[in-house]
């Protein structure tokens, strides 16, 4: 049987599994940029934040995500076996490349702009959603879309906690030594971070385009 | 609005051990162009943002049209001056006409009224509301950019223009022709503006008075005829010497 009637007989499941995995990544994106995104922009604001919050999502960063995972489990309330504990887990993983990203393009915005929306007599706020959002958007967005094609990596990893996508048919290849359901789970896995990186782009040059020619 | 009177008092300000104005006191009446001449580093614009409180002095006062600045509230205090620095500071994802209106913005105008007086005051500066409008600030010319940048200061019709070496980055022949313009545009609104620069040629083109700054202090004030032909002591002569 070759590898391609094989993914003929299985192209529900795979397909279901893919579904599966992107709502995952959706989802713990999702959830990531309602957190960093406000939190990079208080640390802008408040600057003794930002050692402490960049510093933890710095760690987080650094331990592995099976580990993660794995030290996830144990915890009552979040932890156990399942999608919840994954989502958890890859929520924190996208902190840290939306928060860096929200708070270096703020931090990169001219200072002589600053300076004349603050000599107009901007508010705090008005400075920040008219000028500082807008300038640091491109930023902000390329950190989003660094934590989406990264997170479709980990949800991969995720299915060893149970949380299905398409990292359970690589970890049931793994365990049965069937090269074929490895790569049934590992190439759309790739396909779909691909995807994923040249979808956001194009949306991402849009956004600068449009913003480009909008007038308010 | 015609403009209002500006007034430093005995005005001293430091940055950390550094004291860059000291006892500073100098009038502006309604309606002139004043001048603030001197090398770099010599506190012009710490001076000229004392006025809208991007600076807070450590002793003395400020007061623009009688009242002490220290009791504004700051967002209030600087919708009601019009602000133009080198550079420009054009905020790059609006278009010129939102640039030009974005302080009636700030104070609330309805859209229309905002395009209107955007339409307006591009015209005043010389620019082509239907050509340049709909741009991106750098879709224009440095000059251009300036004369935006003029635009928006006017745009709210303020009590007082703080004007920061706002034809620095231009060329010397765009820079002659902004500088005419503007002399004459001054005269016609007759807006109270401190004009920051350290090139004297252009002081005395633009100055109805000159005041000459340096180490921290005020040396000079008078009309352009009367620091030419008394100055008050070496460093201003040398000063006006080494432009001619
Ligand atoms: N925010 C600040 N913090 C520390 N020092 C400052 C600050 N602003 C200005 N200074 C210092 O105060 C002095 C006067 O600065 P200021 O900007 O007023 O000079 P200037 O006359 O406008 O010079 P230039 O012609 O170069 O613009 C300089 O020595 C400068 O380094
Ligand atoms: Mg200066």
């Amino acid at each position: 049987m070759s590898f391609l009637e094989f993914l003929a007989g299985r192209w529900t499941e795979i397909l279901g599994l893919t579904l599966e995995h992107v709502v995952l990544v959706v989802i713990s994106t999702v959830a990531g940029v309602l957190i960093a995104v406000p939190l990079g922009l208080a640390i802008t604001r408040i600057p003794a934040l930002g050692r402490p919050v960049l510093g933890f999502a710095g760690v987080i960063q650094t331990v592995p995500s099976l580990a993660l995972f794995g030290l996830l489990i144990p915890l009552p309330f979040i932890g156990g076996i399942g999608s919840r504990t994954a989502i958890i887990a890859l929520v924190l993983y996208a902190l840290l490349p939306i928060l860096r990203n929200t708070v270096t393009g703020v931090r990169q915005v001219d200072p002589a702009i600053l300076d004349a929306a603050n000599g107009m007599g901007m508010t705090d706020w008005q400075r920040l959603t008219l000028v500082e959002v807008p300038l640091a958007l491109p930023s902000i967005f390329s950190g989003i879309r660094i934590a989406t094609v990264v997170g479709v990596g980990l949800v991969t990893i995720a299915a060893a906690v149970g949380a299905g996508g398409l990292g359970s048919l690589i970890f049931r290849g793994l365990a049965m030594l069937d090269s074929r359901l490895l790569f049934a789970g590992a190439i759309p896995s790739a396909i779909l971070a691909l995807l994923a990186d040249a979808g956001l782009a194009m949306l991402e040059s849009r956004l600068v385009a449009s913003r480009g020619a909008s007038t308010s | 609005m015609t403009g209002v009177a500006i007034s430093f008092r005995e005005v001293t300000k430091s940055f950390g051990d550094k004291r860059v104005l000291d006892r500073v006191t100098l009038d502006v009446s309604p309606g002139e162009v004043l001048v603030l001449l001197g090398r770099s580093g010599c506190g012009k614009t710490t001076l000229l943002r004392l006025v809208n409180r991007l600076v807070d002095a450590d002793g003395g006062g400020v007061f623009v049209g009688g009242r002490e600045v220290a009791d504004w509230d700051p967002v209030e205090l600087r919708r009601g001056i019009g602000y133009a620095i080198q550079g420009v500071g054009l905020l790059p994802h609006l278009s010129v006409g939102d640039n030009v209106s974005l302080v009636p913005r700030l104070l609330g105008w309805n859209p229309d009224r905002r395009r209107e007086r955007a339409a307006e005051m591009l015209r005043l500066v010389g620019l082509d509301p239907r050509e340049h409008g709909d741009r991106r600030p750098d879709q224009l010319s440095g000059g251009q950019r300036q004369r935006v940048g003029v635009a928006r200061a006017l745009a709210a019709d303020p009590q007082a223009l703080l004007m920061d070496e706002p034809f620095g980055a231009v060329d010397p022949i765009g820079r002659r022709s902004l500088q005419e313009e503007f002399r004459s545009l001054s005269r016609e609104l007759r807006k109270t503006v401190l004009f920051v620069t350290h090139d004297v040629t252009e002081a005395f083109r633009l100055a109805d008075r000159i005041a000459v700054v340096a180490d921290g202090g005020i040396r000079q004030v008078g009309t352009p005829g009367e620091i030419a032909d008394a100055p008050a002591d070496a460093l201003v002569r040398g000063l006006i010497e080494g432009a001619a």
